[in-house]
């Protein structure tokens, strides 16, 4: 067993002696991460939205019974229910007891506005606090209305460009003719694969990473308690190289790290939250890069500060700035504006990313990219630190 | 006299600490310019265009989109760019517009739209919403290839005249009306819910942090100093608890005034706002001294108090808004007393209430206040009178 190693087991035995790491690498992130996803998963069921429709048709006519169809045909997509309600007094109720969040009310005349042609106004009636399942709603009713006025505007628009205006017979032919005709366009659905994490897992892994920067604290800050206590001097003078005190404490960073991850994996896995974590071996690469890039940050941290306390607080800072610009509390940034390329400077975001990639039953090697990046941070956080303290040992 | 010496001696102590100014002033004031930023105003389901070439028929569509101010439009130059983020989540749905659109139209043939969206989260519904728009483009160009079929016309002239308006076709209009009186106001500022969220989550989390000093104080045998001064156990520990609560009255009267001028938040009836803020402080004060009693390592108590000031800001809705929890979780959320600060806030800046208004809200929170102060008393008499 080499000196830095024995430094690291020495060190190891009395942190977990000690509960506070156990406090802040398990305990801490396993109750935060069912509290935030309980919470979060009773506001939003997984960002789906559930389109319950009404239909009040006052007109009764073919008409009116086409657009129902068109609603019948969306619901059996899978897009959105579909009840019916015979007068608008009974799908206000609904929507006050929220069984439905929008009904459509179709009032006498719309098929005689139609045929004749006239303006006709179908109503679009949304509770007040569910904005876009209205405006999904309206749009529906939107096309619908498109797609009956096309034919007669393929046909006005043909008896505008025939000189002499053409005869009322040629007309009808062009009536009949729109009526066959389809649409100019065709909408194709491409289904994306899904490169983002559950509620659960978002936050099981948030947490986790969020807590990994403090709980591989309590292994860099050794080197300065030993400092502030008198007893690294006693180490200095022991027949063992300057690096092995450093990587001693470094090994030990790591070492916390790594169980509090692996705990952390292994029991949001289980009941009661049941994360979905993706390719173990990605998982293993990412968990393994991410606890690197904390030991390697946090060792910059504590190579800088002048006490333990400093380095503590220096440390809570940058972890849980770092930590919300990575968006472990909420996500950061929309599209890609200037906000959401800030995030890639934080280790947390690429932590995230990865697990994300790795969602929807990826491959490992999709957790590939972010496990380089998580890496690039490491060598180059940890390469100055190692610079630093090397430095100050020497001193 | 004693007591204020203890309690200003507590607020000193937080104030010299350097990295207390960034988690007590600084942090809170971010969060809300982030969370304001990101959130104020609603969140609009976002959609994300890619232009395959700039001819009418695409330019038309995607502004046609872009017109749409329930929606967040992204152009996207890239397509991968534009899956990625559909994969990633970072926008619901993507519509690609493939480059010769007006050539394929003009020759009477369908031109054909993808539309990408993910198989959970809510994009193949608003499919619907795209679709209507891409549609209100698509009708004028479906009736021209008509037109231009039967009448030898050119297409795009046909495109000009059923484009125009001036063909009577029916109008069937829709008209969308809401029901019911609104959770979140339009009248609410981009900042305003945010504010009040952060601002308890932050308050009560400086006082339960502060139970680390008192366990230090305790620790380092300052207490059974103090005590064998002509001092009364009653006042270290009025003291003690003054020193919280003037922590987080600072601290909240600094959020309020901050974000007042930095953001404009509305803090609706300044008496009200005062209150709720006294009788919450005390709260967090309460709290922060029963940890302090009971806990003896000032590690462990940093650690529980950042579990219990951020999972009992969540509960209460200082994360997402109570209201849109459901019925079981809401009442779960009223065990904390942020739910009820915050409905307190609700109440003065959503409903313009006064004091009167939200006496149910300051009862409850003055009972919870009394509570853990009886109860802190007492922890913190037995902590520091044992040997």
């Amino acid at each position: 067993m080499s000196a830095a190693t024995r430094i690291a087991a020495k060190d190891l035995r009395l942190r977990l002696r000690d509960r506070s790491a156990i406090i802040i690498g398990i305990v801490a992130p396993l109750s935060l991460a069912f509290i935030l996803s309980t919470v979060f998963g009773s506001a939003f069921d997984s960002n789906a939205l559930d389109l319950q429709y009404g239909m009040v048709d006052l007109d009764q006519t073919e008409t009116s019974g086409a657009f129902l169809a068109a609603l019948n045909s969306i619901e059996e997509e899978g897009i959105l229910t579909l009840t019916e309600f015979s007068a608008a007094t009974s799908a206000e109720a609904a929507i006050e007891e929220g069984e439905i969040s929008v009904y459509y009310l179709i009032e006498p005349g719309l098929e005689e506005a139609v045929l004749t042609p006239k303006d006709f106004t179908i109503a679009v009636i949304g509770d007040i606090d569910a904005p876009t399942s209205a405006q999904i709603g309206t749009s529906i009713a939107e096309q619908f209305g498109q797609g009956v006025s096309t034919g007669q505007l393929s046909v006005g628009t043909a008896a505008v460009l025939t000189s002499p205006p053409p005869a009322p017979e040629q007309i009808g032919i062009w009536v009949g003719e729109a009526a066959e005709s389809g649409q100019s366009f065709i909408m194709i659905d491409v289904s994306a694969e899904t490169r983002q994490l559950d509620q659960t897992t978002y936050f099981a892994a948030s947490m986790a990473v969020f807590f990994l920067f403090f709980t591989v604290q309590f292994g860099v800050l050794g080197l300065l308690e030993e400092e502030r206590d008198g007893t690294l001097p006693r180490l200095l003078a022991a027949p063992i190289g300057r690096t092995s005190v450093v990587s001693g404490k470094a090994i030990l960073a790591f070492a916390l790290g790594m169980i509090s991850m692996t705990v952390l994996v292994v029991a949001t896995s289980l009941p009661p939250m049941q994360a979905t974590w993706g390719a173990p071996i990605g998982v293993f690469l990412l968990v393994v890069a991410g606890v690197l890039s904390a030991v390697a940050i946090m060792g910059l941290v504590a190579s800088v500060a002048k006490t333990p306390e400093g380095a503590g607080n220096l440390g809570s800072i940058i972890a849980v700035t770092l930590g919300l610009l990575g968006g472990v509390f909420f996500p950061l940034g929309q599209g890609d504006d200037f906000l959401s390329k800030l995030t890639l400077l934080s280790p947390h975001a690429w932590f995230m990313r990865g697990m994300g990639d790795l969602a929807g039953g990826a491959e490992w090697t999709a957790a590939l990219p972010a496990t380089g990046v998580l890496l690039a941070f490491a060598l180059v956080f940890g390469s100055i630190a190692l610079i630093f303290l090397r430095r100050r040992l020497w001193q | 006299m004693k007591v204020l010496a203890i309690a200003m001696n507590n607020l000193r102590r937080m104030l010299r600490e350097r990295s207390n100014i960034f988690f007590v002033f600084i942090f809170p004031i971010a969060i809300i310019l982030l969370i304001g930023a990101q959130f104020g105003g609603g969140v609009e389901p976002a959609v994300g265009i890619h232009l395959g070439d700039d001819g009418r028929i695409a330019v038309e569509i995607a502004e046609e989109i872009e017109s749409d101010d329930r929606l967040d439009v992204i152009r996207y130059e890239f397509e991968e760019d534009l899956t990625t983020a559909v994969e990633r989540g970072h926008i619901q749905g993507g519509v690609f517009l493939p480059a010769g659109l007006d050539q394929v139209a003009a020759s009477g043939e369908q031109v054909e739209i993808e539309y990408v969206a993910r198989p959970d989260g809510f994009g193949a519904q608003l499919q619907q919403v795209v679709a209507a728009a891409v549609s209100r483009v698509m009708t004028p160009v479906t009736a021209a290839q008509f037109a231009s079929a039967e009448t030898g016309t050119d297409f795009f002239i046909a495109l000009d005249v059923s484009a125009s308006g001036g063909v009577p076709a029916p109008g069937l209009t829709v008209e969308t009306s809401a029901l019911g009186e609104a959770v979140f106001p339009d009248t609410l500022g981009q900042f305003d819910l945010g504010a009040a969220q952060q601002l308890v989550l932050f308050v009560f989390l400086t006082a339960l942090a502060g139970s680390a000093a008192l366990i230090l104080t305790r620790q380092l045998g300052i207490s059974h100093r103090m005590l064998s001064t002509p001092t009364s156990i009653r006042t270290i520990v009025v003291g003690e608890g003054s020193g919280r609560w003037a922590t987080g009255m600072v601290q909240g009267v600094y959020i309020m005034a901050a974000t007042f001028l930095l953001f404009r938040v509305n803090w609706g009836d300044p008496i009200g706002a005062f209150l709720i803020l006294v009788t919450f402080a005390a709260v967090g004060a309460g709290a922060g001294v029963l940890m302090g009693s009971i806990f003896k390592n000032d590690q462990q108590a940093a650690g529980v108090a950042v579990v219990l000031s951020i999972g009992l800001a969540a509960l209460g809705g200082s994360m997402i808004p109570a209201e849109l929890f459901s019925p079981t979780m809401q009442n779960v959320a009223h065990l904390t007393p942020h739910a009820w600060a915050l409905d307190g806030f609700a109440e003065l800046v959503r409903r313009g209430g006064t004091t009167a208004d939200i006496l149910p809200e300051l009862g409850v929170l003055s009972a919870y206040a009394l509570v853990l102060m009886v109860l802190s008393a007492w922890r913190l008499r037995v902590a520091i009178t044992r040997p």
